[in-house]
């Protein structure tokens, strides 16, 4: 074999050309080579910790959402109903409810998960002119590296067509309840942890309307015009009011008139600050 | 069938100009003439000689092989050794089996182990962006089972990405050492010479 010429070791020349003292080659390929492994344990170790190692509830050996179940949508017809009931229980992640269903669907949900098991059952039954559906989280054993960070969200979009009752139940994770095109019968909120955002309609809410949080910020919208009357239980956090009058231990919107119909809130708050704003 | 001396010289120096040197070509010359002058002395004709020595289209093919096969040992570039490749592929049909078909496989697969590397280097660096997109909270980004996870599986891949670049300059330039003894082994066999 021949003398090294001048371009025989090009990366050698490269590499001492960047004047790294002491640093060569097989140093850096060592390097390389542990900063490779050391990652891939330390991911495989955060994956084993919070349970998302292949070997169970059908995951595949892949560090990647399954590109497949990113998202995907579905529509429930009203079917003819005149009433509908909704019931939402996610278990943890990011939930998001509106109006603008599209014309005769009760519901329309648009789901992002991480793996199959995270992929809610949705119920719907028919009695008479009501339609209920149910959206539960089937539940999953693994643990949430920052749960409100979670990327299992729900979308959910609700008719504004027909009077319905509203049942939300969620463990963790941020509520975002944009109901003000709604035409609510009723409203239940339960949120474990995690920050909730409601804005009601300035139509009266003729049933109940229940906000239990146990650990969480809360923003509560109401339109001023409306004829509201609330009624705050908060554990630890403050209550910060915005364009409602108080009157006693309620909080009233500025023409709250009793004679009329009118929207009766109910708030349990454990820990975390209160903001009611009218609007 | 060539019957003289001139007629043998003048088709060897046709076939090898351009890729030999003037004096190389010289030497060349010069050797086969006195190779012929040689054997006129001791009383052989010339038809005699050309049939000893053997079609002068196939001599010069042997040598413009042997010395791009030097040339791409001496000055080692992708370039001298494609022409070497190609030069022995002109020593026989069979060798597109014996040199061809293994010069392209290795080829793809260093181009292959290149690409991967690329790949990785840029999907590492991209994944790890799209994990911290992720733990920031905007699931519509989310494509890391564990967000956490996927910034160390993304900081592996990089690293993984660069070592196969690496090993893939290292591993082109054992199988061109690799590659240079093949070929001079096949023109040894070929041409019934020892080995250079």
């Amino acid at each position: 074999m021949s003398a090294k010429e001048p371009g025989d070791d090009m990366f050698a020349d490269l590499v001492s050309r960047l004047n790294l003292s002491g640093l060569t080659v097989t140093k850096i390929i060592l390097w390389l080579l542990a900063i490779t492994i050391v990652s891939f344990v330390i991911g495989v170790g955060i994956l084993a910790v919070f349970g998302d190692l292949p070997g169970g509830h059908g995951k595949t050996a892949s560090p990647f959402v399954e590109s497949g179940s990113l998202g995907n949508t579905s529509s429930f017809p009203l079917e003819g109903a005149t009433y509908g009931s909704v019931g939402i229980t996610m278990g943890a992640g990011e939930l998001t409810v509106r109006g603008g269903a599209p014309e005769d669907t009760l519901m329309e949900a648009t789901v992002f998960y991480r793996n199959a098991e995270w992929q809610p059952v949705i119920a719907e039954s028919v009695n008479g002119s009501q339609k209920s559906i149910t959206m539960t989280d089937k539940g999953h054993t693994a643990k949430e590296w920052v749960a409100v960070h979670s990327p299992n969200t729900w979308d959910v979009q609700l008719s504004n067509q027909v009077p319905l009752d509203l049942t939300v139940h969620t463990g963790a994770g941020d509520t975002s309840l944009d109901l003000s095109h709604l035409n609510l019968a009723s409203l239940v909120v339960e949120n474990g942890a995690g920050d909730t955002e409601i804005t009601l309609g300035s139509a009266p809410v003729p049933g109940s309307v229940e906000i239990n949080l146990g650990i969480g910020d809360l923003t509560l919208r109401v339109p001023k015009s409306g004829n509201t009357r609330i009624i705050v239980h908060s554990g630890v956090g403050d209550v910060s009011r915005s364009g409602f009058v108080e009157q006693g231990e309620f909080f009233t919107t500025p023409g709250y008139d009793p004679e009329r119909p009118v929207t009766e809130i109910r708030v349990k708050q454990g820990v975390g600050s209160t903001s009611l704003e009218a609007v | 069938m060539l019957q003289n001396e001139q007629e043998f010289i003048r088709i060897l120096k046709e076939r090898l100009e351009g890729t030999l040197a003037r004096e190389e070509l010289d030497d060349i010359v010069s050797d086969y003439s006195e190779h012929f002058r040689m054997g006129k002395e001791s009383g052989r004709t010339d038809e005699e000689l050309c049939k000893s020595l053997g079609s002068p289209e196939d001599i010069a093919r042997e040598l413009k092989a042997l010395h791009l096969v030097k040339k791409a040992e001496n000055s080692k570039s992708c370039r001298n050794i494609f022409h070497a490749v190609i030069a022995t592929l002109g020593l026989g049909l069979f060798n597109l089996v014996f040199v061809l078909v293994p010069f392209l496989i290795l080829l793809v697969m260093l181009f292959v182990v290149f690409i991967v590397g690329i790949l990785f280097a840029v999907f590492g660096p991209v994944g790890f962006v799209f994990s911290l997109i992720q733990l920031a909270g905007q699931p519509a980004f989310a494509i890391w089972l564990n967000p956490a996870a996927g910034a160390f599986f993304a900081i592996s891949i990089t690293t993984m990405g660069l070592l196969l670049i690496i090993g893939d300059y290292y591993l082109a330039r054992f199988f061109y050492r690799v590659g240079i003894r093949y070929l001079k082994w096949n023109i040894s066999v070929i041409t019934d010479t020892e080995e250079i």
